[in-house]
């Protein structure tokens, strides 16, 4: 190698510092001014993208990913909106909330949620915030019961507040009897309510929150416990903790990092630079992520937790060589270009391989890790160019007479520091224990292995939380007492019918048939001829129509010509011919047979019956509540009438309420589609996969009337999904950028054999902590399937400086046992310090108030922290025994 | 000649002064009264046949057919003395869709009492008596109210002329007891010449107008000015109610037996046509 050919870039640099320094600078700040201006004066810079917060799950999914496109067109067609829960208990007395002075707050409550109405800013004319019409409250529900003398009474449940405790006690009776209040409502236990407050938007749910805060406030110490919660106040609560995240965890990691390099280099100057590289790139990388119009999501919002440590690495190793070799040469200049060229190379390929595996996440379906993947790639980028750039001008900036007592004064590596005496004797250690280090690793593999096999797939949003947050507190306490709070849809629909218009025909022919007798019989004259006679017309009309509804059509004008100059006496015939077309039309109608409602009925029944099932409601129970107080209140006629007439006919007196729209978030108006609302007592993915699961095998084991096809939707099932999604996409993912990082290390190192070896310690670091994820019990969720693929990337790093290291000082060497110790000396304290900052640098995150958070810090510390130590254990080792294969040529040649 | 001229100088000024007589505002009572007559008494009897369209906020339709009978307990259209105030009996029967068809409705309006009212399902063969305490639910489903079809008390409300224009009376109704009621008012423009009250306008508790009900068309029928298309949007949900008026008929001379539980189960077909 030529010791005076540097890089252009770098010997441009360190001949130009003030002018990389003023570059840098200004670029940055010109970044930072194009995010930031355009959040703090949107209207004055509306061509820019403001800083934009996005905390809905729904956006783990792509806006057009199928799951998603359903649950929102079925969120429409059942007019189903995101709801902010208040849950209301009273520990302190022995009916719980149903005694009158709960219930008046209960009932104030109720009254002052429906004001909780604004204009629109962008539409004056319209009002948003909670849909007054939709609320679940006990005053504004209906009640359906008997009124004595055979008289059904259809009331408010609650139309005031009770003033005595038997009317407060009759309250929860009635709501109890009422199948759709029953734990929703009011709980099974008897002892809770619940209000129901669906918004215009759930990003209203934060205003709304905070009025209802202030309102149950002025009842404190009354015993009433209050607890808000709901999923848009969930999503509103976590963009505040972000935010948290961001202001606290970043900046600790800053300081972190920065005692970390105090504590190696002692020297306040010089480590100023690597800081102001960490600021630089988080800076730059958050600005670009904003002025692309991004958002910052709970993934995004690492981004600057992630660079800080990734950026100083570089610099570490810049910083830790010249440290050894500024004593040699006392010349800054000399000394940044010798080891600027030989960390040139080690420096780009770890920056490839970082970006590999960042990168990598680019092949997952779910979009937000995607941008963080991405935009990781782009800080690390950033950082190499940088740390190539600013660091060595930095350098130049230190005055010589500065650096005059830095680093090794007695220029050999060799050094009596605690961390030096334990590498050199780790070194040596290894050399003479090579086998036995493999088959330590062996057993740590197999060991892993089991744990691998006992991962449990499994995440839960809410458990993103602290145990002791108020959402999990809420959570927790409404799962108690409720059917649970989870909510998954399955929505029904007919499947295709196989029948052709020919076949129909004849079905219809026949029943025109029987209908004319039964009215002949009911004395209705001329019925069977008439009826006849649109017999004949449908068997004429048959061929020329494409399908069933022209056919009806066809014959439904027939009649009414027919109608429009008949007799008196046939008008009767003909009207009843009407009639039947129209019955014929109905039959599609098919949430009003008697058999699909029984189905559903029998599928709720089945539903309840798995343990995290806590309740279930459909159209079936509204037919079954309403025939059963047409029919006395009796217990025994609480269920689905025979005919789909009579099923109709109890609905429509279902809708004489003061809620008729209630029944369209259960069935379409066209009674073509309904959904059975279940409600989960776990929000835990396997568990929606579970019932899912066996929901799929009850419609295997039941066929159901007209081909009933099911899917469900709901954000409880999207989260299923995108999970299901994510860890086949991180399959893929890790593979590609093993693959990747495989290739990187085979060119780098000319040979597949080292590029083989520089994969190890990684590949069994993340087999290890994987095994360890397994063998805890700490269920594989999104941050864990994240950390996966990107740790591939960042910690074969490692391998790369010990391997490229080791070769360059075998040439000087000769053979490997002499190497080893140099390679013990400065190279594997380079490694060692950047696996400490890596990994510390992380560990701010467990400050944290979000739980992925907190798991993503422990375990990428976890991670590096384990590369470090395998590549500084197993490389040696392997070289040992290997080396007559690895240094064939060297030794040849 | 001179007698001609004396006649017509005194009866000239009557001329200009029967169009002022005319318009002379009549009190906040006339106005309510001639309203609730014309919309609600008019005849003795009526009959009508309606149909329903109800539309939600997706355009998802929805239509029935059906007949209304009405019958007056007060057997004068005189608004003086409130001659014509008095109960009411109503028939409704279900035509379309085919599945509710035969299904009745008898409502007893009382003045003094809470009404009476009885349902008959045919496909599960039952008279159901129904509690109306409340009358403003839902009538079968649609944005109407049991109140919008059979009325609403005049003296339930303090009635408050708060504007006359070229066209209509503008009355703002205050119930006198909030507690049973969604609306905290509401302001009829009851068209001057006719008495209908072309539109209603409902505010709810927080002053926000929630819900309008408009006459769409009138026609005057046997002399009596008929409203012949209705509508009702609810702005809270968003969805919106026609009922178009055919085959208006007045005074057809209903028999009062009709308008007993015996007639549910064996419909009038004749009178229902």
């Amino acid at each position: 190698m030529n010791k005076h050919r540097s890089n252009p870039l770098v010997l441009y640099s360190v001949d130009h510092p003030g002018i990389v320094a003023w570059v840098m600078g200004l670029s940055t700040l010109l970044l930072i001014l194009l995010a930031l201006l355009p959040s703090l004066w949107p209207a004055t810079f509306n061509t820019l993208n403001p800083l934009r917060v996005d905390t809905d799950p729904e956006n783990m999914l792509s806006a057009d990913e199928s799951v998603r496109v359903f649950h929102n067109e079925n969120k429409q067609i059942f007019t189903l909106r995101d709801m902010v829960v208040v849950g209301v208990v009273n520990p302190s007395h022995p009916e719980g909330v149903f005694n009158p002075a709960s219930l008046k707050h209960i009932h104030e409550l109720t009254e002052f949620a429906k004001t909780l109405t604004w204009a629109d800013p962008k539409n004056p004319e319209k009002q948003v915030g909670v849909v007054e019409v939709d609320i679940l409250a006990p005053s504004v529900v209906d009640n359906i019961e008997q009124g004595g003398m055979g008289v059904v009474n259809f009331s408010w449940l609650m139309p005031k507040p009770p003033t005595t405790q038997e009317e407060a006690l009759a309250v929860r009776k009635k709501a109890q009897r009422i199948p759709l209040l029953n734990g929703t409502v009011v709980s099974e236990d008897g002892l809770a309510i619940a209000l129901y407050l669906p918004l215009t938007d759930k990003h209203l749910s934060y205003q709304v929150r905070e009025a209802l805060l202030e309102k149950i406030a002025e009842w404190e110490g009354s015993g009433d416990e209050f607890h808000i919660t709901g999923l848009p106040v969930a999503e509103d609560t976590f963009g505040v903790e972000m935010f948290y995240q961001m202001a606290i965890s970043a900046p600790l990691a800053m300081l972190v990092i920065f005692l970390l390099l105090w504590w190696f280099f002692k020297k306040l100057s010089l480590i100023v630079a690597p800081m102001i590289l960490a600021m630089v790139c988080s800076l730059a990388t958050m600005g670009l992520l904003i002025i692309s119009g991004n958002t910052i999501h709970i993934m995004s919002s690492m981004i600057p937790i992630f660079i800080m440590p990734i950026a100083v690495l570089d610099a570490i190793h810049i910083l830790s060589d010249f440290f050894d070799e500024y004593q040699k040469r006392k010349d800054r200049r000399e000394t940044i270009l010798y080891v600027m060229q030989h960390l040139y190379t080690p420096m780009l390929f770890t920056t490839l391989t970082t970006i590999a595996g960042f990168a990598s996440l680019l092949m997952t379906p779910i979009p937000p890790v995607q941008v963080f993947g991405l935009f990781i790639a782009i800080g690390v980028f950033l950082a190499w160019f940088w740390t190539i750039t600013f660091i060595p001008a930095f350098i130049m900036f230190i005055p010589e007479e500065k650096l005059a007592n830095f680093g090794h004064q007695t220029g050999d590596a060799q050094d009596s520091g605690l961390m030096s005496r334990l590498l050199s004797a780790t070194g040596q250690v290894i050399y003479r224990n090579a086998r036995l280090v493999l088959v330590g690793t062996g057993v740590a593999m197999v060991v892993g292995m089991y744990g691998i096999s006992q991962i449990n797939i499994n995440d839960n949003p809410i458990k993103w939380f602290d145990t002791d947050h108020p959402i999990r507190i809420a959570d927790k306490v409404l799962n108690e007492h409720f059917g649970g709070t989870y909510l998954a849809y399955l929505q029904l629909a007919p499947g295709d019918s196989t029948e052709t218009v020919a076949e129909y025909a004849q079905g219809m022919q026949q029943r025109l048939k029987i209908q004319g007798s039964v009215l002949a019989k009911e004395g209705v004259s001329n019925s069977n001829g008439i009826f006849g006679q649109l017999s004949n017309q449908v068997g004429q009309a048959v061929s020329a129509v494409k399908n069933k509804d022209a056919l009806l059509r066809v014959l439904n004008d027939y009649i009414n010509e027919q109608l429009n100059n008949v007799s008196d006496e046939t008008f009767v015939v003909w009207d009843e011919a009407q009639l039947f077309v129209d019955s014929e039309r109905q039959r599609d109608e098919i949430f009003k047979q008697p058999e699909v409602l029984r189905y559903i009925s029998d599928l709720q029944l089945y539903l309840v019956s798995l343990d995290v099932v806590g309740k279930s409601s459909s159209v079936a129970d509204v037919v079954k509540t309403v025939y059963r107080e047409l029919l006395m209140g009796k217990d025994e006629a609480f269920r689905i009438p025979d005919s789909a007439n009579a099923v109709a006919q109890s609905l429509i007196t279902y809708q004489n309420s003061h809620r008729p729209h209630d029944l369209w978030h259960f069935i379409t108006p066209d009674y073509r589609k309904g959904t059975v609302l279940v409600q989960l007592t776990s929000g835990d993915n396997q568990d929606m996969a579970a019932v899912e699961q066996r929901v799929k095998q009850y419609f295997q084991d039941h066929p159901a009337p007209f081909a009933l096809t099911h899917r469900w939707f709901g954000l409880t099932y999207i989260n299923v999904i995108w999970q299901e999604e994510m860890v086949a996409g991180m399959a893929v993912a890790l593979a590609g950028s093993f693959v990747v990082v495989l290739v990187m290390m085979t060119v780098l190192f000319r040979s597949f054999l080292w590029g083989f070896l520089a994969m190890i310690p990684l590949a069994v670091t993340v087999w290890i902590i994987y095994g360890v994820i397994g063998l805890i019990g700490k269920d594989y969720d999104m941050p864990v399937a994240v950390l996966s693929a990107l740790s591939l990337g960042l910690s074969v790093d490692y391998a790369i400086h010990f391997l490229s290291r080791s070769r360059q000082l075998l040439e000087q060497y000769g053979n490997w046992r002499d190497t080893v110790a140099h390679v013990f000396a400065e190279p594997a304290r380079a490694i060692t310090r950047n696996a400490i900052v890596v990994g510390v640098g992380f560990l701010p995150l467990l400050a944290a108030p979000l739980v992925p958070y907190q798991t993503v810090g422990i375990f990428i510390a976890a991670i590096l922290i384990l590369a470090g130590i395998t590549s500084l254990l197993i490389l040696p080792a392997l070289i040992t025994l290997l080396e007559p294969y690895l240094f064939r040529k060297k030794v040849g040649g | 000649m001179r007698i001609f001229r004396q006649i017509a100088t005194l009866l000239l000024p009557l001329f200009f002064l029967l169009p002022l007589m005319a318009s002379a505002v009549p009190t906040v009572d006339e106005i309510v009264q001639r309203s609730n007559m014309t919309t609600y008494y008019q005849g003795q009897d009526g009959r009508v046949q309606v149909e329903m369209m109800i539309t939600d906020s997706q355009g998802r339709e929805r239509q029935r057919r059906l007949t209304i009978l009405r019958i007056d307990e007060a057997k004068s259209d005189v608004v003086e003395g409130q001659a014509y105030q008095g109960g009411q009996k109503f028939y409704v029967y279900f035509h379309r869709p085919a599945d509710v068809s035969k299904m009745a409705f008898l409502v007893w309006k009382h003045l003094e009492q809470d009404d009476d009212r009885w349902l008959y399902l045919p496909a599960l063969d039952l008279v159901k008596r129904i509690a109306a305490t409340d009358k403003r639910t839902s009538f079968v489903g649609s944005d109407f109210f049991y109140e919008d079809v059979s009325g609403r008390r005049l003296d339930e409300d303090n009635h408050e002329l708060v504007e006359t224009t070229n066209s209509y009376y503008v009355i703002k109704n205050t119930p006198k007891d909030l507690a049973g009621v969604e609306f905290s008012y509401y302001t009829m423009f009851i068209h001057k010449q006719s008495y209908i009250p072309v539109q209603v306008e409902y505010y709810d508790k927080a002053g926000v107008k929630y819900r309008v009900a408009k006459a769409l068309g009138v026609k005057t029928i046997q002399g009596y000015p008929t409203v012949t298309k209705a509508s009702i949007d609810n702005l809270k949900i968003g969805s919106k109610t026609v009922m178009e008026y055919t085959d208006v008929e007045y005074d057809i001379g209903l028999d009062d037996a009709l308008f007993t539980e015996r007639y549910l189960r064996k419909a009038p077909r004749q009178q229902l046509r």
